[in-house]
């Protein structure tokens, strides 16, 4: 007894990773969800639904042998053998809630509650939990971000919401209009995603991930200028239902590999701004609206080097 | 070349804080100041919009009036300095150049509504005249939050990194010294 303690004392969850359903259900003793609780696409999920599934065959076709194998049950079945009061709706697993009990047999697909999440949270952008300057520019942390200067940010379910960072913002300044792909469109990471209009010039800018656009921030038609206000919350510019999440995320900048790129952007710059005569500053964060500083300055060659279009 | 190093006051500067310029340049760098007749409040740099002054015309200034026997010329500002895409700069130097300008202004205590605080004053002023120096001899912005060539945007920045160059800049400062006394006879 005082053996398993121990061993269940050592499933440590590190701060900010989240449980497998298949650990939460108890049928794998460690496992943590990699993909966004967004099982639908899930190797993992896919892979283990298939084991029980052979086992299961293989039960009825060699019922000795398949009963030494330990692994008989999906985490659905494993939850629902808990008693009523104890099984947690998946937005409670992933802390989205605080405390909702599964009233529908875990089949999430007819699940009134989950269609009402899905839909509030495609439209509520979930708050930034930490900020930090790099440069004078602002970063939100565990976000990650495209050469192009547009984050990505995956979400519980499996969306990634997709905006503008903040060195974009501040290079092209005041936004007048931002023409934002439809719903359905299907977008590939580093080619053209979107366009943004200021003063009748007009910036094309990369997707930051392959994906179909599920759903887009329809106050910027009204605001655009909410992207300048909060680029990493209420300006947000479309969620999308990634296709090829895992692989896009190894192409873009995360944590220290964000600081940096900012930083050599910032040199950039501030080289490209001031290329009549060679000088380097010590000195204060960017001003809020570069492109009307350099007015006069060739446009495309800025939106050329730093939107990478 | 001589090893010899010009401060050249821009308007009103306050002489305690030249020679303590002049003592921190000779200490870290072991190189020899003199100081050039002041030039009057740079009128023709102002901005009105910004209510600042714009540093790379003060700097094409300097550029002008370098004496000719002089190692690095370095002008010291009371005003604020601003470049277009920046809300300001604590000073702006020519990179592998012989000109760079240090402003003062937001380099007081006061200016953030804190205490005056001298010794404060002349440790921010010896660090931002040195990362200049360092920049008109050919280092760029360094990494190292400790090293004084570490780019500060905030004067937070400047009270983090100390007086000194980090090893890796301090072998390139030699080097790019030694070139340049050997470079020019």
């Amino acid at each position: 007894m005082g053996a398993r303690k121990k061993r269940e004392s050592m499933k440590i969850v590190p701060p900010g990773k989240k449980k497998c359903v298949w650990m939460e259900a108890g049928v794998v003793s460690y496992k943590l969800c990699d993909h966004n609780y967004d099982c639908s696409t899930c190797v993992y999920d896919h892979g283990m639904q298939d084991k029980v599934a052979r086992h299961k065959e293989k039960l009825i076709t060699q019922p000795i042998a398949a009963a030494k194998d330990k692994l008989t049950e999906t985490w659905v079945e494993k939850m629902m053998q808990l008693p009523a009061n104890r099984r947690k709706c998946r937005y409670m697993i992933t802390g989205e809630v605080g405390r909702k009990i599964c009233p529908s047999a875990y089949e999430c697909g007819t699940c009134s509650f989950d269609q009402m999440m899905q839909e509030r949270m495609q439209a509520e952008i979930l708050p930034v939990h930490a900020r930090s300057q790099e440069s004078g520019f602002e970063l939100a942390e565990d976000f990650y971000y495209h050469e192009g200067h547009t984050w990505a940010r995956p979400e519980y379910g499996g969306r990634v919401r997709v905006g503008l960072d903040d060195f974009a913002q501040k290079l092209i300044g005041k936004l007048g209009r931002i023409e934002l792909p439809n719903v359905g469109q299907v977008l590939k990471q580093g080619e053209v995603g979107f366009q943004i209009r200021r003063n009748g010039e007009v910036a094309q800018v990369l997707s930051p991930i392959d994906g179909i656009v599920a759903h887009v921030n329809d106050k910027l038609k009204d605001q655009p200028d909410l992207a300048n206000e909060s680029c990493y919350e209420t300006g947000w510019l479309f969620a999308v239902e990634p296709t090829r999440l895992r692989k896009n995320l190894k192409g873009l900048y995360y944590r220290e590999e964000a600081r940096n790129f900012i930083n050599e952007e910032r040199e950039k710059l501030f080289n490209l701004a001031n290329d009549d005569l060679q000088v380097a500053a010590d000195g204060g964060s960017s001003v809020e609206d570069i492109f009307k500083e350099i007015e006069g300055e060739n446009w495309a060659r800025f939106v050329k080097t730093f939107l990478r279009t | 070349m001589s090893r010899c190093i010009t401060i050249c006051p821009i308007g009103s500067v306050e002489k305690g804080i030249l020679e303590h310029i002049s003592e921190c340049i000779s200490f870290r760098c072991n190189l020899t100041c003199r100081f050039f007749t002041g030039m009057d409040n740079p009128k023709y740099a102002y901005n009105e919009i910004r209510c600042q002054y714009d540093s790379k015309l003060i700097l094409r200034h300097l550029l002008r009036e370098c004496p000719h026997d002089t190692l690095k010329f370095i002008g010291v500002t009371s005003v604020d300095l601003y470049v277009p895409i920046l809300q300001f700069v604590f000073g702006l130097a020519q990179i592998e150049g012989k000109c760079s300008i240090v402003s003062l202004r937001r380099l007081y205590p006061q200016f953030y509504n804190q205490l005056p605080d001298p010794d404060l004053l002349l440790k921010r002023v010896e660090k931002t005249v040195l990362h200049e120096l360092g920049h008109t001899f050919g280092i760029i912005h360094c990494r190292d939050r400790r090293c004084v060539m570490y780019s500060s945007t905030r004067i937070e920045d400047t009270d983090f990194k100390q007086p000194a160059f980090c090893p890796t800049c301090s072998e390139l400062f030699k080097w790019h010294l030694d070139k340049s006394l050997q470079q020019d006879p």
